[in-house]
């Protein structure tokens, strides 16, 4: 035939929708997503509460199996404010890039005479560094106390976050809680992992 | 939309030849598709998708003593006592005084867990059977938990945790051992170095 006809073309399947679909769950994991930081490695037990944790407006005091005591807040603006109350009552005066740097630390564990060399490292240097704790014992006046005071100073809407490691001895935690209650705060969260509730339960 | 021109086909102007219907321009979007799907994975591994959960802990007031109404001192046939022990065991009494003269003989040992939640049910249903509810309408049975030096952090959770679980609604958690109770315990206690 004399007829030219148009090469076959293999099937094209239209990918318009493909990318829709992709670019919302690529919009539902960019919102969702919380990255991890650079804190102290924990394993908390876990337990068949089903609250979850709050996440904003929280201070979170850890733990870690060696009964090092790290503390965090998780708000920027309110980590600098806490240095700065600090510094006010322990007569210690922390320099701007001192503050900025200190605000972009998830949680630390210094005492406090340790902590200005701390935030003097290059930035590079600084997770690098043992972190030896913050001083706790169970007269209730700790730096420990200070700290929590300092942040609930510079947020009143703060709530109390404990987060222990499994392998945590039991008189860290008390020393903590002595801590707590020295300053009238008897209510508190401890962060765990969840668990199926076992057969039978029911939640009432 | 950017347009892409459809290569091939090679149809200069003027070939004089009956020419296929032009296509309309069409976007290829596979390679957008691999991009999202790329970012979509990265952030799925990035996300960590279980949030922890938390359980209220409430403590009772010590800093003003003088205000606490006073209460009568718990009668010890109401009460199982755990003591929480190295190694993941729990010593408990159930329903006796350590000061008793029984509390040596009766005195057993359990493990976190099944067994655990197998005792609090056991000496709930015990004790409230053989007491009457008190004039609030509680249960009379208590659970007083002791954590001792040589216990973890873990470990009270899991007591804590097994309270909920046995709606055991009345529990207290007293962190000083008498002397009855260390002479009863004995090194069971002591921090090994």
């Amino acid at each position: 035939m004399g007829k030219v006809r148009p090469k076959k073309h293999a099937p094209h399947t239209d990918m318009t929708a493909m990318t829709d679909v992709a670019f919302l769950l690529l919009t539902f994991f960019i919102m969702t997503a919380t990255f991890k930081s650079n804190d102290a490695e924990i394993t908390t037990p876990s337990s068949i509460s089903q609250i979850k944790v709050p996440d904003d407006d929280i201070m979170i005091i850890s733990i870690d199996k060696a009964g090092k005591v790290f503390f965090g807040v998780d708000a920027k603006p309110v980590r600098a404010a806490m240095l700065e109350n600090i510094g006010q009552a322990k007569g210690i005066t922390f320099t701007d890039t001192e503050k900025a740097k200190f605000a972009l630390q998830s949680s630390f564990g210094f005492p406090l005479n340790q902590l200005k060399p701390w935030l003097n490292m290059p930035k590079e240097q600084m997770p690098q560094v043992k972190q030896p704790g913050i001083p706790v014992d169970s007269t209730g006046a700790s730096e420990l106390a200070d700290w929590v005071y300092a942040a609930r100073k510079a947020n009143n809407q703060l709530r109390i976050a404990l987060k222990g490691d499994n392998l945590s001895k039991f008189p860290v935690f008390k020393d903590v809680l002595a801590n707590l209650q020295s300053q009238n705060i008897n209510k508190f969260n401890l962060i765990t992992g969840s668990e199926q509730a076992p057969a039978g339960y029911t939640n009432d | 939309m950017a347009a892409i021109e459809e290569s091939g086909g090679g149809h200069g102007k003027g070939d004089g030849k009956v020419r296929a219907k032009k296509m309309s321009t069409r976007v290829d979007m596979t390679p957008m598709v691999d991009l999202g799907f790329l970012l979509i994975t990265f952030f799925m591994l990035a996300t960590t998708m279980s949030k922890p959960t938390s359980m209220t802990l409430a403590v009772p007031d010590k800093t003003d003593e003088e205000d606490q109404e006073k209460t009568e001192p718990l009668k010890a046939s109401k009460v199982l006592t755990l003591f929480m022990g190295a190694n993941d065991e729990v010593y408990y009494l159930d329903g006796v005084a350590a000061d008793d003269d029984k509390a040596e003989a009766s005195l057993k040992t359990t493990r976190y867990g099944f067994d655990l939640r197998s005792v609090i049910f056991a000496s709930a249903k015990r004790i409230n059977a053989a007491n009457p509810k008190d004039e609030k309408g509680n249960e009379p049975f208590v659970v007083v938990i002791k954590p001792t030096a040589v216990s973890t952090y873990k470990n009270m959770v899991d007591v804590l945790d097994e309270m909920a679980i046995t709606k055991s609604k009345r529990y207290a958690l007293v962190e000083t051992l008498t002397d009855a109770e260390k002479k009863l315990l004995g090194d069971k206690v002591e921090v090994k170095n």
